[in-house]
């Protein structure tokens, strides 16, 4: 059967029923006992586990059954057995298990249905498929996908770090990594209580509390070099109440005005946020346009004459300047001034990179 | 490909779950709900029907209506105790709700009022149900363009209307063009718009944060073969492929790392003092002379000289704006026009 494991996988341990059947006879045993089962009842008594050749093959069946139980949400309890001896018995509880009552509408299991295709790694899919069986198994009704038609947002991968990320934070246990720094190159090895993962802009960033510099860090996820090592102890540490993008810094930047004088059809997208300054102010930034060839020298600066002067909102600073300069000559920042200056930094720079001993002159400013 | 076995699992558990609310569903219906085969579901139903309590004799297991089956439909008869859904475990949880909360808050999703209470309940009903476990991941997405774009495409959308729009290139250059909308698709930072382009007779996909207008007509959209089932994606690097296209080499400081992460390059090579080095095909050169004015306080050197002369040329024209500006002086003369440069060393404009 194509469902099975491989046969090498297989018959070591159980020839004659597949993990998935044994595991299931094992739920199913474990929710109907009376009170509880000890191992010994498990080996004899579920199918699937007498095929074990030897105790410790048993052994290691049994333990190997209970974490993929775990994983799925289906916790083996351990109770005692309040017999002669002290050996153990096993249930599952099945009020600890059971997913809450949840009615969810088609239309409702439509958006969880397109939201299932929202990642782009193997271990996040494997994460929200599984969450979805469940919820199919809980749903009445037929998904209906008609709600968002033709939508389909999607997030760039996260990468390996995820799971022993997702690991640590769940248990709140700390990591070790190696990290290339972005303002000098260098690779250090860092240990991190990681808190959350966030992605923002087109980046994976892990929040977390540095140990080593004791204070609160931000990580871009792509610049992690190595493989992340999970470390220490369980509970190891708490995790704050904060808002990502405070920690983050993008909250900072409440929206500013700039004006600047674009070309007439040039910096279309620049022009989409932006609005004409009103007629009577027009004036008082004349004298920072330049003259266009030809005209009388002070006279009415050519605002007219090949320049539309707009009021562009912006939140960082750098950013704006960054766009403004990417427009070149089509466009000349008035104010303000720290936009203006963070402008002609860019342009100076880039006009040193010329050819020859221009581009060392470039270098010289990174 | 082999299934794993806490995968089936979870269907087999799934299955019982599901048909002891439900009642008789056909096996077609059960395979398109849990996502498989109706091969599949079959396998599935055989496991389950020899399956139950210890000691397996006939009231110990889970059990079928042997005539219904032979119809193709599936009729529970004993669950045998099974009949709960699985709660969701953390990260199944962070998963499902990172995903929600990134939809809640795209454009498209926040233009269309319908649209935002579904996602919005549908999100309320799983915080309920799973608690604030889900806070470990958050992810955002591009906000996503002019909110009277927005809701035009996804009214062109549903409507399956053909669109007017203005574009704006990467180039800074705009255009007019009708299109048959097929998909808004938001990824990352910028949310496109998947459509026919009738003035490139070819699917285009145009970025909706350089959609300058957007209105929907009357037309209804047109079936073009093979723009449908294109991936859901943005394949970037097909948007900067082009084998003929010359290769530029660019050593920058460790401050413009992001331009490696986010540009597909060739290659990129560390180099022993933190700097790096990319090799990129120059397939749009006015995107990449705006972008390396940008960057240009983190760029140690560009090759070919060609072009570290362009990026530097259009520099120094718009710092000559500045200077004559300030001084109310010295004018410039048409050599210096931007259009001249523009046509000299813009190949590519479309």
């Amino acid at each position: 059967m194509p469902i099975d494991p491989p046969p090498s996988a297989q018959s070591a341990t159980s020839p004659g029923l597949n993990p998935a059947e044994r595991l299931l006879n094992l739920v199913i045993a474990l929710v109907n006992t009376n009170a509880a089962m000890t191992k010994q009842q498990v080996r004899t008594a579920v199918a699937g586990y007498a095929d074990a050749p030897s105790d410790e093959a048993f052994e290691r069946m049994f333990e190997r059954d209970k974490d993929m139980l775990r994983a799925l949400g289906i916790p083996v309890v351990t109770v005692g057995t309040g017999g002669h001896t002290d050996e153990l018995g096993y249930r599952i509880d099945q009020d600890a298990y059971a997913l809450p009552s949840i009615d969810l509408t088609p239309a409702e299991l439509g958006v969880l249905s397109l939201a299932a295709q929202f990642w782009q790694d193997k271990t996040l899919q494997t994460d929200i498929n599984r969450a979805m069986v469940k919820l199919r198994a809980a749903g009445a009704g037929d998904p209906s996908a008609d709600a968002l038609a033709g939508l389909a947002p999607s997030v760039r991968a996260v990468g390996d770090a995820y799971g022993p990320l997702m690991e640590a934070i769940e248990a709140r246990r700390a990591v070790t990594f190696s990290y290339r720094a972005a303002y000098n190159g260098t690779v250090l090895t860092r240990h991190v209580e990681p808190w959350r993962i966030a992605a923002r802009d087109g980046g994976w960033y892990l929040m977390c509390f540095d140990r080593d510099r004791q204070a609160p860090r931000v990580f871009r996820m792509s610049r992690i070099e190595s493989r992340v090592r999970v470390t220490g102890p369980a509970g190891a540490y708490d995790i704050p109440d904060f808002e990502t993008d405070v920690v983050l810094g993008k909250a900072h930047g409440e929206i500013r005005q700039a004006v600047v004088a674009v070309r007439p059809e040039r910096a279309g997208a620049l022009r989409a946020r932006a609005k004409p300054v009103p007629d009577g102010e027009r004036q008082a930034y004349s004298e920072r346009l330049p003259v266009p060839a030809g005209a009388p020298a002070g006279g009415r600066a050519g605002d007219q004459a090949g320049w539309d002067i707009l009021e562009v909102p912006y939140r960082s600073l750098s950013g704006m300047a960054s766009e403004a300069a990417g427009y070149g000559a089509a466009l000349v920042v008035l104010e303000p001034e720290a936009v203006r200056a963070e402008t002609l930094r860019r342009l100076t720079a880039a006009a040193a990179l010329g050819s020859g001993t221009g581009a060392q002159a470039g270098a010289s400013r990174g | 490909m082999a299934e794993r076995a806490d995968d089936r699992l979870l269907r087999l558990l799934g299955i019982v779950a599901y048909l002891d609310g439900a009642g008789p569903v056909s096996v077609a219906d059960l395979a398109r709900r849990f996502g498989t085969t109706p091969a599949q579901i079959q396998k599935d139903v055989d496991a389950l029907w020899v399956s139950g309590t210890p000691g397996y004799w006939p009231d110990d297991l889970i059990d079928f209506d042997a005539a219904s089956i032979d119809r193709g439909v599936v009729h529970l008869t004993e669950a045998r105790g099974m009949t709960r859904p699985l709660r969701l475990g953390t990260r199944e949880a962070v998963a499902l709700v990172a995903a929600l909360r990134a939809m809640k808050a795209t454009g498209a999703v926040q233009a269309d009022p319908a649209r935002s209470a579904v996602v919005e309940s549908a999100l309320r009903k799983l915080t309920d149900a799973t608690g604030e476990a889900a806070s470990a991941v958050d992810v955002r997405l591009a906000p996503g363009g002019d909110r009277q774009v927005v809701s035009a495409i996804s009214s062109a959308l549903t409507a399956r209307h053909r669109l007017q729009i203005r574009y704006v290139t990467s180039s800074d250059v705009v255009s007019e063009r009708e299109v048959d909308p097929v998909r808004l698709h938001t990824q990352d930072e910028y949310a496109y718009l998947a459509a026919w382009c009738y003035r490139a007779a070819a699917p285009r996909t145009f970025r909706v944060d350089r959609i300058l207008e957007a209105t929907e007509t009357d037309v209804p959209v047109q079936e073009h073969p093979g723009v449908g089932e294109q991936a859901a994606e943005i394949d970037f690097a097909a948007l900067f492929a082009g084998r003929s296209s010359p290769l530029a080499t660019i050593r920058f400081a460790p401050r413009a790392r992001w331009f490696a992460e986010e540009v597909p390059v060739e290659s990129v090579r560390n180099l022993p003092d933190g700097d790096f080095e990319v090799t990129l095909r120059v397939t749009n050169p006015g995107w990449l002379r705006s972008t390396l004015i940008q960057l240009a306080p983190y760029v140690r050197s560009v090759a070919p000289a060609a072009l570290a002369d362009d990026v530097a040329g259009a520099a120094a024209e718009a710092l000559a704006l500045y200077d004559s500006g300030r001084e109310t002086g010295p004018t410039f003369g048409h050599g210096t026009d931007p259009r001249t440069r523009d046509a000299a060393t813009s190949p590519d404009r479309h």
